[in-house]
């Protein structure tokens, strides 16, 4: 398992054992599979090219010196990278307060103008299957999800800015990822079954 | 609502954090409410799956994106040349930072067992006693800076990683060697031996003992060569300027 073409044939599971031995072509083939993703979403938070690519660098270096963090039994290693790079992002964006508050402007702004999540995600030449399962989400459950996760927001400011009650909020953004769960499971099953 | 062994307290407690789950996925809880779902999250599974399955649908969400720029993987490639990485394997990290939160509370230890499957079954016990070491040689890197061929010897992956114990487990060094025989001790846990002592690194080489070099008192990171048939390195404790042979029982002692 030496070369470079097993290592493009091991598992994520198998990536980070092999990091975990400081095979740092393994941290080359984790970057090349999933750096995109973890930049697009660092970038889409901040609002920032540069600061995404600070994000990035951080993500994968963390993956290097600490990869028993992540536990390929309670999920895919993309999930967990994504994870964290939102975290850091919104650690970012909450600590600096300019730019936090620009962005609650730009999204009440945005809300008002009815924010859609779904025109959002096809801006990002997300796929086509995304863009269906975030389809099936009510307006109200996508725009909660969207200002929370995209957004950086609380729940609580969520609620601020749509002019809703927390707890309904809350409840939204449980239910609207639950509802998207079922839809991508919908999905495999339909790719599965449709060859 | 609750789990079978919940209180009705526990149970109004699951419900109220349940609640909190989605947004807690999504980073958009105050400080307060992450402390209590993790606190929850310690001893609900039901909940920890919940999550779990949040963190993939998020994952799922944002799965857009062209490659990374190529500045990116230049810089963090740099920064793994500069220095060996620093070796945070904190077995149960804390809660209170949000990267941390990142990782849910039961996660580290099931991520030791994971992984420590994985490498079993994926790489056999050679490689378990290349993770064994990882606590262990953290020391030496971090506070001594190892030279290039030290780290250069670490990161090959060609390189046997050998972890010398004593018989009561206590004690331990730990040694890296190369295929072409040049090998280093970087790292042990070794009490400074009283003056008119020295530690003497020794190999097995068939039925023979052959010394590798004396390492004095108070042994810091150093070099050796062992011929490509030693299977066995121990460390005893001789008199001062060391012995040809040895009859003393190993301080510690490992499989090359």
């Amino acid at each position: 398992m030496g070369d470079a073409r097993s290592l493009m044939e091991l598992s994520d599971g198998g990536l980070v054992v092999a990091i975990g031995r400081y095979r740092e072509e393994a941290l080359a083939e984790a970057y090349r599979r999933h750096a995109g993703a973890v930049f697009a979403l660092a970038r889409r938070v901040l609002s920032d090219g540069v600061a995404a690519e600070e994000v990035v660098q951080e993500v994968f270096l963390r993956l290097w010196s600490a990869p028993d963090k992540f536990d390929p039994g309670r999920g895919s290693l993309r999930s967990y990278l994504l994870a964290q790079t939102h975290g850091r992002a919104v650690d970012l964006l909450r600590s600096e307060g300019s730019r936090r508050r620009r962005e609650e402007r730009e999204a009440r702004q945005t809300a008002e103008a009815g924010y859609d999540l779904e025109r959002e995600v096809w801006d990002l030449a997300v796929a086509d299957r995304v863009k269906e399962v975030v389809a099936v989400l009510p307006g109200e459950e996508r725009r909660a999800i969207e200002l929370a996760y995209f957004g950086g927001h609380t729940y609580r400011e969520v609620a601020t800015l749509l002019g809703q009650p927390e707890g309904t909020v809350k409840s939204r953004i449980r239910a609207g990822l639950q509802r998207m769960r079922v839809a991508m499971a919908a999905e495999t099953d339909t790719a599965w079954t449709t060859g | 609502m609750g789990l079978p062994s919940d209180t009705p307290m526990d149970s109004a407690s699951h419900r109220e954090i349940a609640e909190l789950l989605g947004a807690y996925a999504l980073d958009a809880v105050d400080p307060d409410e992450a402390a209590a779902v993790e606190s929850h999250l310690l001893t609900c599974p039901r909940c920890r799956d919940e999550v779990a399955r949040h963190l993939e649908t998020a994952a799922f969400l944002a799965s857009a994106g062209a490659p990374a720029p190529d500045g990116v993987w230049t810089r963090i490639a740099a920064s793994l040349e500069e220095a060996p990485p620093r070796l945070d394997l904190t077995r149960i990290p804390g809660l209170a930072g949000r990267r941390e939160r990142r990782s849910l509370p039961a996660r580290p230890v099931a991520a030791i067992a994971a992984v420590a499957a994985g490498v079993i079954g994926l790489l056999g016990f050679q490689v378990q006693q290349q993770d064994e070491r990882l606590d262990q040689l953290s020391p030496a890197i971090e506070q001594r800076g190892l030279d290039e061929a030290v780290a250069a010897a670490l990161f090959d992956d060609r390189s046997k990683k050998v972890k010398l114990v004593s018989d009561s487990g206590t004690l331990f060094a730990n040694a890296v060697v190369q295929p072409d025989g040049k090998g280093y001790l970087v790292g042990h846990n070794l009490p400074d031996l009283p003056p008119g002592l020295t530690y003497q690194l020794w190999g097995l080489a068939g039925d023979q003992m052959v010394s590798l070099g004396v390492l004095g008192a108070e042994p810091a990171v150093r070099a050796f060569t062992a011929a490509g048939d030693v299977s066995v390195l121990a460390v005893t404790a001789e008199q001062a300027g060391g012995v040809a042979s040895t009859t003393k029982p190993p301080v510690v002692r490992g499989f090359v």
